[in-house]
């Protein structure tokens, strides 16, 4: 069943007179559940591409749309609704509030959900602990080492239980056993809890290795999707 | 989000720059106490002074007198002046009939006469006034200082002035006398005043020395007369008294019509052919029962033909003077608030700068412009609670301890206990009120800037 629909999707921007295409006529469909990857170069548009999925820009031509619904044209409402319940993202540079701990980085999505004050401790708890990080709680970002860091930032992006983990080069700052455990942990919760994971991302060979489906992006457009054959 | 959520926020991140928020915490604490300070100065001014005049006499005595009496002309010594108008004198049917007015709470004929007195062989000359018993629920004699009002109108008893005995040279010790002030006076326990006899010496006619035969007069043919009573008590009336009652010796009506003295009055009456055209009395003294008559009391003695002086006329004037000083002292501490709140903008639009990524991940996380200037409003409003507080109770203490130190400087003069600020709970309430207003006005642009940061160039900075 589809949950995103990339419709005809362009962005520009000016560089002098010059008019600059970041995505040029994107379509792509995305299924309930399935793992996607989109690789290409530095300034392919892949990052654009992410965070206008992640409903972070909105200024752009065609549309994108989560269950029938075009998110280009939802009002600054609709879009706080979709960074709350419809997606979680996840951050190369793992985007913790340094000055909150683990847990309340944590609780910080729960606050805006208006999640019941009463039940976020536990949630938060049961979140980290299902990272490995309940030892961590208390500890702030500057005490956590970086897969520790990337694991309370998806930690923080399952709070609200989304349909849809949006990641932005999750492993770009870790080391490779580091990054592996990052990739296995959005497989599991790809495969066990049915989340449907978009991940940008450098390293093709994961890309490939782990997604149903592979958009190569170059100079904005898609030159090639790679679908994984069924086992 | 809710609002305890929105307050936890706010709080966390006033805490996370603690020293910062203190400064700026203070800032607003030192305006808003300079404010409420400055109110409640004007207010206890004007209040307080007032209600100081009005609990004394000053506002609630008028003098009527049959003579016009220029007071604008005192400073050119053309003091006694009829005019044209037809004098009306002044007689006991006079004070009768003001008696009768239901607004009037007493008058009487202000007699005085010229004496000279002497105690603890210390002499002075001073003047001594009839005052009617009923005078003992009026002030000063409401509030005599050390012994007794007298009961009977012809007791030999006087009621001493703090001031004569000053003017003597004579200081009553008290707990809090500095003893450094009193340095050139004899300082003597009040109870070793009241009781004593103190010798009343006037002047009368001596027909001895009037010689008839040569009709060459070496000297006046005056003598002294002493009449001796006792000291029932003493009285410090204010600053804010009528004049009749700040100086000199006071003494039953009866007693000081018994004790001889040349009228000299009715011997400038007499050179001048004037003799009974004023009536018996100078002048009467009279109290209105409230403030708010005196205009009314006034109007009507005045169209009996006297003449009728008050200071209470001025008090409009005085009302003026208070209003000013109000807006001056307001405008004082609003300006120090001013500073304050540009330390709030300061403060918040700094804040902005350093939590700009912290603003670009909560709206990553779902965060509206609402509630991200909502945060930034309660920040501000946390800072004017906090500061509104602190200030108030801060500016409260000081003026109690500016309040002492005025009295301890002050209190001979005006010889009460004035509290010269008006802490109401109302300017408190409005103070603090006020503050965490004008802290969440002034966080109006920086939680509006702070709400427009667009998360993507938020978190694309880092």
């Amino acid at each position: 069943m589809t949950l995103i629909k990339v419709d005809k999707l362009s962005k520009t921007y000016k560089k002098g007179d010059n008019l600059i295409y970041a995505l040029r006529n994107i379509n792509f469909d995305i299924s309930e559940g399935e793992y996607v990857s989109i690789v290409g170069k530095s300034g392919s548009g892949k990052s654009t591409l992410l965070n206008l999925l992640g409903g972070m820009d909105t200024k752009a031509e065609g549309g994108i749309y989560y269950n029938g619904k075009n998110l280009l044209q939802m009002n600054e409402k609709e879009l706080s609704f979709h960074r709350k319940f419809t997606v979680g993202m996840i951050f190369q540079s793992f985007n913790l509030i340094e000055s909150r701990t683990a847990i309340d980085n944590v609780k910080l999505p729960l606050i805006f959900s208006n999640y019941p004050v009463m039940l976020r401790q536990t949630r938060a708890c049961e979140l980290l602990y299902n990272m490995g990080l309940y030892n961590r709680a208390l500890h702030y970002p500057s005490e956590l080492s970086g897969g520790e860091a990337q694991r309370v930032a998806i930690a923080r992006a399952l709070a609200n239980k989304p349909k849809v983990i949006l990641a932005d080069e999750p492993t770009g700052n870790l080391d490779t056993a580091t990054s592996a455990e990052i990739i296995s942990l959005l497989e599991m919760f790809n495969k066990k809890h049915k989340i449907t994971v978009i991940m940008v991302t450098h390293d093709k060979e994961t890309a490939n290795r782990v997604s149903d489906k592979t958009i190569l992006l170059s100079d904005g457009e898609i030159i090639k999707t790679t679908y994984k054959e069924k086992q | 989000m809710k609002i305890s959520d929105i307050i936890v926020l706010a709080w966390d991140n006033l805490r996370r720059n603690i020293f910062r928020t203190i400064l700026t915490t203070t800032g607003v604490a030192v305006g808003i106490g300079s404010l409420s300070s400055m109110i409640s100065l004007g207010k206890g001014v004007s209040i307080n002074i007032s209600k100081q005049m009005e609990n004394n006499d000053i506002f609630t005595g008028l003098t009527v007198s049959s003579r016009n009496i220029d007071f604008d002309g005192l400073g050119n010594k053309t003091v006694l002046f009829n005019g044209e108008k037809e004098v009306v004198p002044l007689t006991e049917n006079t004070i009768e009939e003001i008696l009768s007015y239901p607004e009037v709470a007493t008058a009487f004929a202000e007699e005085s006469k010229p004496a000279m007195i002497s105690i603890f062989d210390k002499k002075i000359s001073t003047n001594i006034k009839a005052i009617p018993v009923n005078m003992k629920d009026f002030y000063p004699f409401n509030k005599i200082n050390y012994g007794s009002f007298y009961t009977l109108d012809n007791e030999p008893s006087v009621i001493l002035s703090k001031n004569v005995l000053g003017k003597m040279g004579i200081a009553i010790e008290e707990e809090n006398t500095n003893l450094t002030d009193l340095q050139d006076k004899t300082i003597i326990k009040a109870d070793s005043i009241i009781g004593k006899n103190i010798e009343i010496i006037t002047k009368v006619f001596d027909l001895d020395k009037i010689d008839l035969i040569t009709s060459k007069q070496k000297q006046l043919p005056v003598k002294n007369d002493t009449t001796i009573l006792k000291i029932k008590g003493i009285v410090h009336s204010s600053a804010f008294s009528a004049g009749i009652f700040s100086d000199g010796i006071f003494l039953p009506p009866a007693t000081c019509n018994y004790i001889p003295s040349i009228d000299l009055r009715n011997v400038y009456d007499i050179i001048n052919d004037q003799q009974g055209k004023y009536g018996k009395y100078t002048s009467v003294h009279v109290r209105v029962k409230d403030f708010s008559q005196l205009k009314t009391v006034k109007q009507r003695i005045e169209e009996k033909g006297f003449n009728v002086f008050s200071i209470g006329d001025k008090l409009e004037d005085f009302e003026k003077i208070f209003f000013l000083l109000d807006t001056v002292l307001a405008a004082i501490g609003t300006i120090a608030l001013l500073i304050s709140i540009f330390g709030i903008v300061n403060t918040l639009i700094m804040a902005i700068y350093e939590r700009r990524k912290e603003i670009g991940i909560m709206k990553s996380l779902g965060a509206t412009s609402r509630q991200i200037k909502f945060i930034f409003y309660f920040e501000a409003a946390i800072i004017g609670l906090i500061g509104g507080i602190v200030g108030v109770s801060g500016g409260k203490l000081l003026s109690q301890f500016s309040s002492r130190v005025a009295n301890s400087q002050l209190g001979n003069f005006i010889d009460s206990n004035i509290e010269y600020f008006s802490y109401s709970w109302k300017i408190v309430f409005l103070s603090i009120l006020f503050s965490v207003a004008i802290c969440i006005i002034a966080s109006i642009y920086p939680a509006d800037k702070a709400s427009k940061i667009d998360p993507l160039n938020a978190l694309r900075r880092e």
